[in-house]
């Protein structure tokens, strides 16, 4: 019963989560950051069991810092994606992570880009991506608005459309959203469209 | 009599004597009534088990029946657009292309289809008989809340049975355009958009981002034309053709058939290029 | 369903004289949902060569890897490319080696043997082998794509007849198949090289 969408513009990926922290038919709190920075230029959005969520981002992102300090140099975000996928594939045959993910990185080399990754382990690259129940209202919208090159302000407000719908159509409230864009500049948290 | 069985019917409250509601059907010697039961101390629980439709709860089941789709209707100032897919699948098989999902009860009456084929189909149909029946007893049309819960009524005496459908009542009566929702549990709701089938939901992404009410009959066509493709693109278990009604104050209108594929090349994607082929992966062979 | 249609596939090796062809749809869906549409499972492994995975989606990526790894590795031991025959033994034992908890891939190999003969073959998700000399195929309409195959293959057709052909069955398969489609890639090869076309699929 979770969200997590992103979506790639001009120079710029933008990763979303809703905020809700929620186990059977209790809503512990409205102000969970599901959208992990892992490195300078690096976001990643996750749904799935908490547990396993924060477990595998922090993971990822403390193997990322390791391999940055031992080697002096950034995975570019289309490895990242690699070794995220791998460790998934690994953990896939020994009680799996339960988590679904939207990798979003900007590098000089790719440019910004986006990977949609699932449990299962199989990634994709994509120019937009939805996991969870709301994906089936999304995906038509991302389908029918999104255009190669949005600007800045153009992608905000096609995520707002997108917000829109899962507030008017979605069985389960959804109030708040945690809105992280990555670019040249690095990663920046944004206030969510309204 | 059958007057008398038609306000009971619109009694809210009332459910209705099992003679009453077939009462017309009768008349025809089709006395849906007498369906053999599985002989077995549960029939209703048999039937559901072994004779159910939906995707994901009938894989155990050794026959499985056509079903699959994406319907919409939604009312605007213009009178209630109606937009269909025509895809049948029989577990991941296509069945067919070139299903007719609306099924026209009278010229001021369409009924949809989701969920079973064959459901649908035949309480229609037989929404059909029991609406001419109405006419021909009450020299007046059936207002389209009457026949909906004509429809409701039925779908309510078989609850459990593990029938399947989930359909959109829509037509024109003394009091303008009617859209209303009847499915298989016997809920029946009035409202000015819905969609139904397993690509609704990608429907109403489309829908609800760009339906009001002041919608000229040009742009409500083609809201109900890309909801469709959009639909059609997404869900495995849509596509095909995409049919779509107008219903105005003259009884309803077909507007036409058009395949989502031309639909998804125009609206959905309309710069979309297929994509070079990947490159191969780069051999190890040292040259 | 089976965990081998959960992402949806459909790939045709066939043969033709001194020439093969691979063909596969680039659909990945999660059951009923349309992700994208342009997921590779179709993959170069030498100049003569091309294994096709149709299955579970993070399987076939995982695969490919392991794949181009040992196969590389085999290069540089060896100084020489492997063999579609060899190819299609080490592969088959991979599948084997997780007899109790399988790659949920049912792999086709094609590729050109060294007299340019075609070489074609099939396996199930543990590695049981089938050799032909006509087509084979994989994926979440089989049915279909026998019942194309059968009918539209010819003995010793010409690469751009070939090219054609399997083309066409694939096309016309997948359009009775909901889990797969959405665009196809053709590999055609010949001892002279391997031309590669994307082909426009319907994408509903």
């Amino acid at each position: 019963m979770e969200c997590t969408l992103a979506l790639v513009g001009d120079g710029y990926t933008l990763v979303a989560a809703d905020r809700n922290a929620a186990r059977s038919i209790i809503c512990f709190k409205k102000d969970e950051d599901k959208v992990t920075v892992l490195d300078s230029h690096k976001i990643m959005g996750s749904s799935g069991a908490q547990a396993d969520t924060v477990c595998f981002t922090e993971y990822v992102q403390k193997n990322m810092a390791l391999y940055e300090i031992s080697n002096g140099l950034k995975l570019s975000t289309p490895a990242a994606a690699s070794f995220v996928r791998n460790e998934l594939a690994v953990a896939l045959r020994k009680g799996p992570y339960q988590t679904n993910l939207l990798l979003g990185g900007y590098d000089e080399e790719h440019g910004a880009t986006l990977y949609y990754l699932d449990y299962l382990a199989s990634s994709n690259k994509v120019n937009y991506g939805c996991h969870g129940y709301v994906s089936s209202f999304v995906l038509s919208i991302f389908d029918r608005e999104w255009t190669p090159g949005m600007t800045e302000a153009q992608g905000l407000e096609l995520l707002k459309k997108c917000i829109d719908e899962i507030q008017v159509r979605f069985l389960v409230h959804m109030p708040e959203f945690t809105v992280k864009i990555v670019d040249k500049d690095g990663v920046r948290v944004l206030p969510q469209p309204k | 009599m059958a007057a008398l069985a038609i306000d009971r019917m619109l009694d809210a409250g009332a459910r209705p004597k099992e003679d009453d509601a077939t009462n017309a059907k009768d008349i025809l010697g089709l006395n849906v009534q007498r369906f053999a039961l599985a002989p077995t101390p549960d029939p209703a629980q048999f039937s559901k088990d072994n004779f159910g439709v939906g995707y994901g709860t009938d894989n155990h089941q050794k026959v499985q029946f056509a079903k699959g789709t994406t319907t919409l209707a939604f009312k605007f100032d213009g009178g209630v657009i109606i937009s269909v897919d025509s895809r049948s699948t029989m577990g991941p098989y296509i069945a067919s292309q070139t299903v007719k999902k609306v099924i026209e009860i009278n010229p001021f009456l369409l009924g949809t289809m989701a969920g079973g084929a064959a459901d649908c189909a035949f309480w229609e149909r037989n929404l059909g008989t029991q609406c001419r029946m109405f006419e021909l007893r009450n020299k007046r049309r059936v207002s389209v809340a009457a026949a909906s819960k004509m429809l409701a009524n039925t779908m309510y005496q078989y609850r459990g049975r593990g029938l399947s459908m989930g359909t959109m009542v829509c037509g024109w009566d003394e009091s303008g355009p009617q859209l209303y929702y009847v499915d298989d549990d016997g809920t029946r709701l009035k409202g000015d958009a819905f969609c139904v089938g397993s690509g609704s939901t990608y429907a109403y992404g489309v829908i609800d981002s760009h339906l009001r009410a002041d919608l000229t009959v040009e742009e409500a066509i083609d809201l109900g034309r890309r909801a469709i493709a959009g639909a059609a693109h997404r869900d495995a278990y849509s596509g095909g053709w995409n049919n779509l009604y107008h219903m105005k104050e003259t009884g309803w209108e077909f507007i036409g058939a058009v395949d989502t594929n031309d639909l998804y090349y125009e609206h959905v994607h309309p710069s979309h290029i297929p994509a070079p082929p990947p490159k191969p992966t780069p051999s190890n062979v040292p040259r | 369903m089976s965990i081998l249609q959960h992402n949806g596939a459909a790939i045709i090796c066939m043969a033709g004289k001194n020439c093969v062809a691979i063909a596969a749809d680039t659909r990945f869906g999660l059951q009923q949902q349309t992700v994208a549409c342009d997921f590779e499972k179709v993959f170069k492994m030498s100049d003569r060569m091309f294994v096709g995975l149709a299955g579970l989606a993070t399987d076939v990526q995982t695969l490919r890897n392991t794949l181009k790894f040992k196969l590389a590795l085999y290069e540089l031991r060896e100084e020489r490319v492997m063999k579609p025959e060899a190819f299609s033994a080490l592969l088959s034992h991979m599948l084997y080696e997780k007899r109790f908890g399988p790659y949920f891939v049912e792999p086709v190999v094609c590729g050109l043997k060294d007299d340019g003969s075609p070489f074609l073959c099939g396996m199930d998700l543990i590695g049981a082998p089938v050799y032909t000399d006509d087509y084979v195929v994989s994926g979440t309409c089989t049915p279909n794509l026998n019942g194309m195959c059968e009918s539209m293959w010819r003995p010793d057709m010409a690469p751009d007849e070939l090219f054609e052909t399997i083309s066409q069955c694939l096309l016309a398969s997948v359009d009775r198949d909901a889990l797969s489609g959405w665009g196809a890639v053709v590999h055609v090869i010949t001892p002279q090289g391997i031309t590669s076309k994307s082909l426009k699929g319907r994408m509903d």
